[in-house]
């Protein structure tokens, strides 16, 4: 152990394009969150904090239990059969997991964007505005602000404005998951969850959605799942490591992919296995 | 038969030109394959396709044919009466040579919309209850249980509507009889409620699983997602499965003809007797002398009956296209 901390491996070249860690509040809070599928225990005791107006990257193998973290944050869950919540999550200070809590309103201020691209086989307009019209914007004029605002900040505007009454199915992969992007952000979340946004998309696309994420990081409270460690330590602040249904490790981005303190981080992020 | 290499070698040059086949060997498989492959091996499929292209054929030839007879012999009515008549007469008595068919038009036109108005809500209900809100094992056993409701004999249905309907409807009502239009509504709803329910439940399971997460991540509620998002996903499916019911209930005959009280009176409403278009064929074509104004009228009749369907047919085809063009 004394050995790999006198001579800590360099996975990744850091880029330096993100400020360091903010040392923002604390916006979403988990403690000793354990998650059954019917008597599988997916996740156990999984305690950490998510800063506000940060990137937290969630890494780790498949079947880890890092998007049912991520899904557990929205209450997604909700909809397995059998899943099973214990512990306490808190957004904002609120328990999301309290009897009687309103999913549909925890649900509109935690957006989610998923692995693939799924815009609903309407027009372009008609998928954005779709948000807004479920919380009961009317007015034409209003909508088609939200419209426009939304793909602005999704830096899709250009790439449609001119197709907003085409279909939106017709759009290329990675326009479909940045017009998905938009369609979270058009019902004005807080905090805005990506299972694996990129993993169905190419790399020139991977990009703008990256940048993408930095821009909406002003604003928005992003939590990325990614098996893309390069993707994780270009965008993220910070970063969990997920093993069988544990967090090994969390901590500054900088920090995890240069130093990391577990001897199965550093495994898995140097690729020995994974 | 036995010249079957004949039409091959003719058609050869149609399915692979030499020139494309030089270019492009490996478009045509057939010509590709043809030094090495055994004669024998290409006749299988070949005779498959010429089998299919025939029967494909046929169809079509018998259905023109029926049409040809049907025109021939329905047109032959206006010989004895004007299309105006015919079509706008109050009075359908045939041993005096009056042959009006407006109660009868307007008999098969109200019972039919009044099967549509309770199966259609009824059946696109039920499907969204199937597909989407009942449990897996509630749904997977009662699907095909209503799935064999669409096998049971239409005189089988009108028997039970006979039974137990009529009595009811007149009770209920406190009419004098229980041979109604609306009797013959029930049942015919009855009946094509299968048909929609399975076909519109089909279309609600094939659309992609990942649209209800992703209107319910955007706070919209199941009833939200499944209204806003589902449901118009797979609205040419319904409307295909309303279609499909309908015209299942226009031309049903025998449940009709036993519940319906058959009085060929301009009807004012569903809760009186009427009778039907197909009713009226299925009764009177056995006590007809052949090639007499009757029998014309009847096959008339069956000409109305038979442009009215197409017609409908062909709106839903229409509107069916129409979807699937501006959803692509």
């Amino acid at each position: 152990m004394e050995k790999l901390m006198a001579e800590p491996r360099r996975a990744f070249q850091q880029p330096v394009s993100l400020p360091p860690a903010p040392d923002g509040r604390v916006k979403i809070a988990a403690r000793g969150v354990d998650v059954f599928y019917d008597r599988f225990q997916a996740l156990k005791g999984i305690t950490l904090e998510i800063r506000e107006k940060a990137i937290t990257a969630l890494i780790g193998p498949s079947g880890c239990g890092k998007s049912t973290f991520l899904r557990a944050l929205n209450r997604m869950n909700d909809l397995v059969p059998g899943a099973r919540l214990e512990g306490v999550i808190q957004i904002d200070g609120d328990d999301i997991y309290a009897p009687g809590l309103d999913v549909v309103a925890l649900r509109k201020r935690v957006g989610m964007v998923f692995q693939a691209p799924n815009p609903f086989p309407m027009s372009v307009f008609d998928n954005i505005a779709y948000g807004p019209r479920v919380h009961g914007v009317r007015d034409k004029h209003q909508l088609a602000e939200i419209v426009e605002s939304s793909l602005q900040r999704a830096a899709l505007w250009d790439e449609v404005k001119d197709k907003l009454r085409e279909p939106a199915l017709a759009l290329s992969g990675g326009q479909q998951q940045r017009l998905c992007i938009a369609r979270v952000l058009a019902v004005e979340p807080e905090v805005v969850l990506m299972d694996e946004p990129c993993s169905a998309l190419d790399p020139i696309s991977t990009l703008r959605i990256e940048e993408l994420m930095r821009v909406l990081r002003e604003n928005y409270t992003i939590v990325i799942v990614t098996h893309n460690m390069q993707q994780a330590a270009r965008v993220s602040d910070e970063t969990g490591f997920f093993l069988m249904g544990e967090l090994i490790e969390f901590g500054p981005s900088s920090g995890l992919f240069t130093t990391p303190r577990d001897r199965r981080t550093e495994d898995y992020i140097t690729g020995r296995f994974g | 038969m036995h010249d079957m290499p004949e039409p091959r070698t003719r058609e050869e040059p149609l399915v692979a030109p030499p020139a494309v086949g030089k270019l492009l060997p490996l478009v045509s498989p057939r010509e590709g394959r043809r030094p090495e492959a055994p004669a024998g091996t290409r006749w299988g499929p070949w005779l498959a396709e010429k089998l299919v292209a025939i029967n494909g054929l046929l169809v079509i030839i018998i259905v023109l044919l029926i049409f040809l007879f049907l025109l021939r012999d329905g047109l032959q009515t206006f010989r004895y009466v004007t299309v105006a008549d015919f079509l706008g007469g109050r009075n359908w008595y045939p041993l005096s040579e009056e042959f009006g068919t407006l109660p009868l038009i307007l008999g098969s036109l109200y019972v039919t919309l009044g099967a549509v108005a309770i199966a259609v809500p009824l059946g696109v209900a039920c499907a969204l209850y199937l597909a989407e809100v009942a449990p897996v094992m509630v749904s997977e056993a009662l699907k095909p249980t209503i799935e064999v409701l669409a096998g049971i004999p239409s005189v089988v249905v009108g028997f039970i509507g006979l039974v137990v309907l009529t009595p009811a409807i007149r009770e209920v009502f406190h009419l004098p009889t229980g041979l109604t239009g609306l009797t013959g509504s029930i049942l015919l709803a009855f009946m094509a409620l299968p048909t929609i329910i399975s076909i519109a439940e089909d279309a609600l399971v094939a659309v992609p699983k990942s649209y209800r997460p992703g209107a319910l991540a955007l706070g919209a509620t199941r009833w939200q997602a499944l209204r806003g998002v589902v449901a118009p996903a797979a609205r040419s499916g319904i409307i295909a499965a309303c279609m499909l019911g309908i015209g299942r209930a226009i031309g049903e005959t025998m449940t009709v003809l036993m519940v319906t009280g058959n009085a060929a009176v301009l009807p004012k409403t569903l809760l009186q007797p009427l009778r039907t278009m197909t009713a009226t064929i299925a009764q009177e074509m056995g006590e007809t002398v052949q090639f007499s104004s009757h029998y014309f009228a009847l096959f008339g009749i069956g000409l109305v009956l038979f442009l009215i369907t197409f017609v409908i047919n062909l709106a839903a085809d229409v509107a069916l296209h129409r979807m699937a063009g501006r959803q692509r």
